[in-house]
């Protein structure tokens, strides 16, 4: 083990060095590579939150052992393994510890908000092995902490094989991955792992797995900024960690999950927005009961053409001044390019028009009790921003409407302008992705079971990771994964390795995963596990999220080299879970799961399939693990915390290594 | 057989002279006289017409062309009792196909041979094949403006005329495709030369022409263009053309299907052509950004058309250019995807350390531009006091993703500024780099551009980035730049840029070139990436989002009001216009329509919506009948489906458009 060990830190600091490039182009400055802990941090990225220190530091147990938790519920067994083994020779391997402090740090200042604390994690090879993973997945929730510790010393050099191997597959597939925190409708919240190749779809898909709510297409990531007052919906295509990047770190920011009909309102009724005669109330009415193939019709022509429709949209808005808390009232035009007003003595007539705000740069936001906060005339307004804008500032627009029914129509028709037929391409989605809610639930009445209903009833941390594993995640995910994901052959030897691997090691456990049973098994395990002590205890999430790292830097220590494989069948394990539907199945939903973990496409992806039902699945989700592997690898980038971070990754990691011992 | 007779040669039969002219309308043309009865075929007919004229030539596609009645006898098994002729019918003997000069979208002329025959819509399909343009229903015919007293120097300075008339398409089949062009292009140098003019986008016009072309100064002026439009169920010939007339060949229902890079080379570029034109003539209104927007489209497509890189056929561009936009992202990515590579590529990664003089306005501040040691690395920008401090904390330090880079530059003035907006939590900061020279500001202008868009210098485009840069800068310096530039502009120079060709003449008296060429730059940063077709797809896309896009103006009275009023027909919608003030009084959709009547008598057109709406309008200032085909057009092309492919429903068209037979 030393020796494998000192080969880790060697591969761990080339690791940083690759990890500072990655992170520069995250805006963080990148930890210095020599030093064999600090890698490990580069795989857990935090992003956007500038006192990693003060979190670190701030860190409680609690907080910790919840991050912890839902970590391990995201990590395959794989990973597990590997952290056991770095547990194991738990000082050796920094990674781990220092790894799951990061994380945990990231995510308690964050508090409200989500939490952004990155685990990089690579739970590739999962997807091949489907039996073994399986195993391993059961473990990882309630099981991940004592799994660790009992892991033996053996184990831990085919750990560091895997690692190495890992490792590799990191560098190729640099992903950042934070853990976000998610509040409910019901006030509870939820941890998710989000890699930075997630989309919002992909994070809603993984949401409805858990939350095992209805799927409809009014379901939303919605961003609150309580400094501000405003929030919006994520809109399906967009990528959230790079959203959540642009948060500062002491933000009380939040991450919502709920449904808001104005989301898709123009697609289920387009007359409301492209037929308002605005100079007749009456017509209102008429307007509502339009038939379907008109609607239809509307759509098509507004959306499906060789270019999208805005709607045309005028009318005067107040305008709160810069700098002032007075509003004036101007003659504001919607056009393709831009918000445009009529100057005093002008026409409306174009050529006349002023440019008021293009919406390149600009994120549209309602905005929330401003009458009471600038005076504005109503409580109707929407509100313009750079997305980097976290405070007051003159560069922030603040627009209020006389009603309602103006502010949606305006936000929606700035959005339509905004993202153009992106939008109608998501709300297709998220329609196929309703419809194929409905027929899962119908097919499989053990996964919403299994959902997690125990964990939302829960608190915090401990449910989240509990309906993390599980199973319906892990098919639909699957298929969205290998339809995104059409990948590279690497991905896909990685995977094979991992096979070999997690069967070995995690046999026993895979095969419960993998049946129907698990998700059972898994919904104690979260209630129960809130298992958040257990994980917290173990320190071990954070030896899982270290474990990963040590794949990472194996590459060069051969000497572990025969459990590489293993790792990263780990993360499957996570993956599988969810899978639990069918035997033959378990495997692939092992793959699914652990990609869902590291990678984020995975989730999203296998909802939107069509094939997403099991038998399906099953087939398609052995290559889809590979994939992850990959992005797994990436998490190194990261690096939001920089050398702050590591510095404090070591202490915290110190503080582990004390709590453990 | 007519013309029995007696040996006192006396006719015995019913027959009787019909006296037939040879060659086109014209009352020199030499005639026969055959002598025929009212039971004689057409096909005997022209047989004898034939026989008489007694020369050798192809007289296959020669028909009779009866004057009086306006028509031609193509019916060859019709009998002369049949169509009515008698002795005094003015018969003429004459090609079907004629030569007629195209003035096409892009505006330039083409000499070719139409059908003077079948119906317009007929005829106008067989130009497009000619022309490989697909979708012809989409496009028609006008005639040429009246020209107005010519002025004392008439201009036109014999410009080139195209002539694809000697050329012949076999029926039926679609072109083959031969280097790169239909086959019936790649005969000579001078069909290949038509082709490129086809195909390709022409250079901006001279701004002094295009301050001397008429525009539309109001919404009346915009419906005279479509009081020329020709009726698609009759031939030209019926129509009154005649050989050699100037026709304009345009897009008549903006309604464009299925518009494919890859196969429609022509069809894409004419469109393009016919948007540009009509932004620059104020046929349609934009706003200054827009502009902006059209104008960098239009240069950069210039350029690549000029550039010679349209050579290759422009539909495997985009495909090309995704490929290696997704080859070069593939590459960063996997950059040091082994120890040792990550190491080189750390010591690798271009960086841009200089003295700079920077400023940040403040309130309150008087202090100007300050030199400072700057590094630039990935896409953050360091400033220091000094080169020395370099290895310390930087005075300020920003990272340029997302951020706003606007050019401020004065090449005459030697002035090489970038205005960086630069996002951040507290709100957009506001900083000025200021470059010594074209080279340095070229390096770290691509720099910073790279940088707002999340990438490094690392990345492939910087070199050819820096290298559009300097050219602009050149651009500046012999084009619209120069200090002596008067709201006329010297023409431009060969490789200059003139920013007067590129935008409407209002733009021009509003702005000097040197204000407009750097907001051209600007925009032109957003585009630089395009291909070709991709750029012209993009401006075709920017001219259907403008909210006046697809409408056309007819001058109409509605029933029951005693003032003219606009009514604007577009491709979903009808439009009833406030004449004075332009504002939209009432729209009605197509698909609210039940039916629509015309009283050809009375000029009136009278529509039923749904909900027992009833709309009734005289038409002022087209005929009824371009008002009742634009209706009937609009329809028909909502009824085409992808599943049909290019199989029109000739009939339905002229069902929809025709049926005006009191004419």
């Amino acid at each position: 083990m030393g020796e494998s060990s000192e080969d880790i830190d060697q591969m761990f600091s080339t690791l940083l060095g690759e990890m500072d490039l990655l992170t520069q182009s995250l805006g963080v400055d990148t930890l210095p590579p020599p030093d064999p802990n600090p890698p490990r941090a580069e795989f857990n990225y935090s992003v956007g939150f500038k006192d990693l220190n003060e979190s670190l530091n701030a860190l409680e147990d609690q907080d910790l052992e919840a991050l912890m938790a839902d970590l391990v519920a995201d990590i395959s067994e794989a990973e597990q393994r590997t952290i056991q083994a770095q547990k194991e020779s738990s000082q050796n391997q920094h990674h781990s510890a220092s790894l799951q402090a990061s994380n945990v740090s990231g995510a308690a200042p964050l508090g409200h908000g989500t939490n952004v604390a990155a685990t990089g994690i690579s739970p590739y090879e999962n997807d091949l092995p489907p039996p073994p993973a399986d195993p391993v997945l059961d473990l990882p929730l309630p099981p991940p902490p004592p799994e660790p510790l009992s892991q033996e010393e053996e184990e831990a050099q085919a750990k560091a094989d895997k690692i190495k191997l890992a490792l590799e597959k990191l560098k190729e597939a640099k992903v950042k991955k934070l853990v976000v925190k998610v509040h409910m409708n019901d006030n509870s919240t939820k941890s998710l792992m989000v890699d930075e190749r997630q989309l919002a779809r992909d994070v809603l898909d993984n949401l409805f797995e858990k939350t095992h709510c209805d799927c409809n297409v009014d379901w939303c990531l919605y961003e609150i900024y309580p400094e501000l007052q405003i929030e919006r919906f994520f809109e399906d295509h967009e990528n959230v960690v790079e959203v959540l990047s642009d948060w500062t770190r002491d933000t009380e920011n939040k991450v919502l999950f709920l449904q808001k009909e104005e989301k898709y309102a123009v697609f289920k009724n387009p007359q409301n927005f492209y037929l308002d005669n605005r100079g007749k109330k009456e017509s209102k009415e008429t307007n509502e009961k339009m038939n379907a193939k008109n609607k239809e019709s509307l759509l098509e022509e507004s959306f499906c053409g060789t270019s999208i429709i805005v709607p045309e949209l005028e009318g005067a808005l107040y305008l709160k001044e810069d700098g002032k808390k007075s509003w004036k009232r101007r003659y504001f035009l919607l056009r393709a390019s831009g918000i445009y007003y009529v100057p005093k003595g002008k026409t409306k007539t174009s050529r006349d028009l002023a440019c008021f705000i293009q919406f390149e740069n600009v994120n549209i936001y309602y905005g929330t009790q401003h009458k009471m906060k600038y005076k504005a005339p109503t409580d109707y307004c929407f509100v313009l921003k750079h997305p980097q804008i976290q405070k007051e500032s003159q560069y922030i627009k603040y627009l209020c409407c006389d009603d309602a029914r103006t502010l949606n129509q305006w936000v929606m028709g700035i959005r339509i302008a905004k993202y153009g037929k992106t939008l109608y391409d998501n709300y297709q989605r998220a329609v196929a992705k309703a419809g194929l809610a409905s027929r899962w639930t119908n097919l499989g009445t053990v996964n919403a079971a299994a959902p997690a209903q125990p964990s939302t009833g829960s608190k915090g941390t401990a449910q989240p990771n509990g309906q993390m594993p599980q199973a319906a995640h892990s098919i639909s995910a699957v298929l969205q994964e290998a339809q995104r994901h059409a990948e590279t052959s690497k991905d896909k030897k990685l995977a094979l390795g991992n096979h070999h691997d997690p069967a070995a090691p995690r046999a026993p456990h895979a095969p419960k995963s993998s049946l129907p049973p698990p998700p059972p098994v898994r919904r104690s395990s979260d209630t129960s596990g809130s298992p958040a002590t257990p994980p917290k205890a173990k320190g071990t999430g954070g030896g899982g999220f270290p474990a990963p790292p040590d794949d990472f830097l194996p590459p060069p220590p051969p000497p572990p080299p025969l459990e590489d494989p293993e790792l990263p069948p780990p993360p499957p394990e996570f993956m599988e879970p969810p899978p639990n539907f069918v035997p033959p199945p378990p495997p692939s939903c092992a793959g699914t799961a652990g990609s869902e973990l590291p990678p984020p496409p995975p989730p999203p992806p296998a909802p939107a399939p069509d094939s997403a039902r099991p038998p399906p699945a099953v087939a398609k989700r052995p290559p889809m693990p590979p994939k992850r592997h990959e992005n797994p690898g990436t998490p190194g980038g990261a690096g939001g915390g920089e050398q702050d971070f590591m510095s404090d990754l070591m202490k915290a990691l110190q503080k582990k290594r004390g709590n453990v011992s | 057989m007519a013309g029995m007779k007696t040996a006192s040669g006396d006719y015995i039969d019913s027959s009787w002279e019909l006296r037939v002219f040879v060659g086109e309308e014209d009352p020199e043309a030499e005639s026969v006289t055959l002598r025929v009865t009212g039971e004689s075929h057409i096909g005997g007919v022209l047989l004898k017409i034939v026989e008489q004229i007694n020369r050798k030539q192809d007289w296959s596609d020669h028909a009779i062309w009866w004057e009086q009645k306006r028509q031609w006898l193509l019916q060859t098994h019709w009998t002369l009792d049949k169509y009515g002729i008698l002795a005094d019918a003015r018969l003429f003997f004459g090609p079907q196909h004629r030569p007629v000069i195209l003035r096409l979208p892009n505006r330039r002329a083409l000499r070719l041979r139409a059908s003077f025959s079948q119906p317009l819509f007929q005829a106008v399909a067989a130009i497009c094949r000619l022309l490989s343009i697909r979708h012809p229903e989409e496009l028609s015919l006008l005639r040429a403006p009246e020209k107005k007293e010519k002025k004392k120097k008439e201009k036109e300075p014999e410009e080139e005329l195209y002539d694809l008339s000697k050329v012949v398409l076999a029926g039926g089949v679609a072109p083959a495709l031969f280097r790169g062009m239909p086959a019936h292009f790649s005969d000579s140098a001078q069909t290949e030369a038509c082709y490129h003019m086809l195909s390709r986008p022409q250079p901006p016009p001279d701004p002094l022409l295009l301050q001397r072309l008429p525009r539309p100064s109001s919404l009346s002026d915009k419906t005279q263009l479509h009081s020329r439009w020709l009726d698609s169920s009759r031939c030209l010939m019926q129509q009154g053309i005649k050989a050699g007339d100037v026709l304009w060949l345009r897009f008549k229902y903006y309604s464009f299907f299925d518009l494919d890079p890859k196969t429609d080379p022509v069809r894409l570029t004419q469109l393009y052509e016919q948007a540009r034109w009509d932004l620059l003539l104020e046929e349609i209104d934009c706003t200054e950004e827009e502009m902006m927007v059209f104008a960098a489209l239009q240069y950069h497509i210039n350029k690549l058309s000029q550039s010679g890189e349209v050579g290759e056929p422009a539909g495997t561009d985009p495909g090309l250019d995704d490929l290696d936009a997704a080859l070069s992202n593939l590459e960063v990515k996997l950059e040091g995807s082994a120890p040792t590579d990550v190491l080189d590529s750390l010591t690798t990664i271009p960086e841009l350390k200089d003295h700079l003089r920077i400023f940040r306005p403040r309130k309150l501040t008087l202090k100007g531009y300050r030199q400072h040691w700057v590094v630039f690395k990935e896409t953050t920008l360091s400033y220091y006091k000094s080169q020395d401090e370099a290895p310390g904390d930087p005075i300020q330090q920003l990272n340029l993703k997302g951020c706003e880079v606007v050019p401020d530059v004065n090449v005459s003035g030697q002035k090489f500024c970038i205005k960086l907006l630069v996002p951040s939590p507290e709100g957009m900061s506001e900083i000025y780099l200021r470059c010594q020279d074209e080279q340095q500001y070229a390096r770290w202008m691509a720099g910073c551009r790279l940088a707002s868009k999340g990438r490094t210098m690392a990345d492939s485009s910087y070199a050819s980035e820096v290298q559009a840069i300097l050219a602009f800068l050149s651009l500046q310096r012999t084009g619209g730049g120069g200090p002596s530039n008067h709201p006329q502009g010297p023409d431009a120079s060969a490789e200059g840029l003139n920013p007067y060709g590129l935008v409407a003449p209002r733009f021009q008296r509003k702005f000097k070139a040197k204000q407009l060429t750097p907001r051209i730059l600007e925009a032109h940063q957003n585009v630089a990436q395009l291909s070709l077709a991709e750029a012209q797809l993009r401006f075709i896309q920017a001219w259907q989002s403008l909210p006046d896009f697809g409408i056309s103006y007819v001058m109409v009275r509605f029933k029951g009001s005693r003032k003219d009023e606009i009514l604007g027909i577009a491709n979903n919608r009808l439009i009833r216009i406030d004449l004075a003030v332009g504002d939209v009084v009432k729209t009605w959709r197509f698909s609210n329509m039940r039916q629509w009547n015309v009283n050809w008598d009375i000029r009136q057109v009278a529509i039923e919506f749904d909900e027992h709406i009833n709309v009734a309008f005289s038409c002022v200032s087209a005929s009824c009948r371009i008002v009742h085909e634009y209706i009937g057009g609009y329809i028909f092309l909502s009824t085409r489906e992808r599943a049909r492919g290019e199989e029109l429903d000739e009939d339905l068209f002229l069902q929809l458009t025709g049926g005006h037979e009191a004419f």
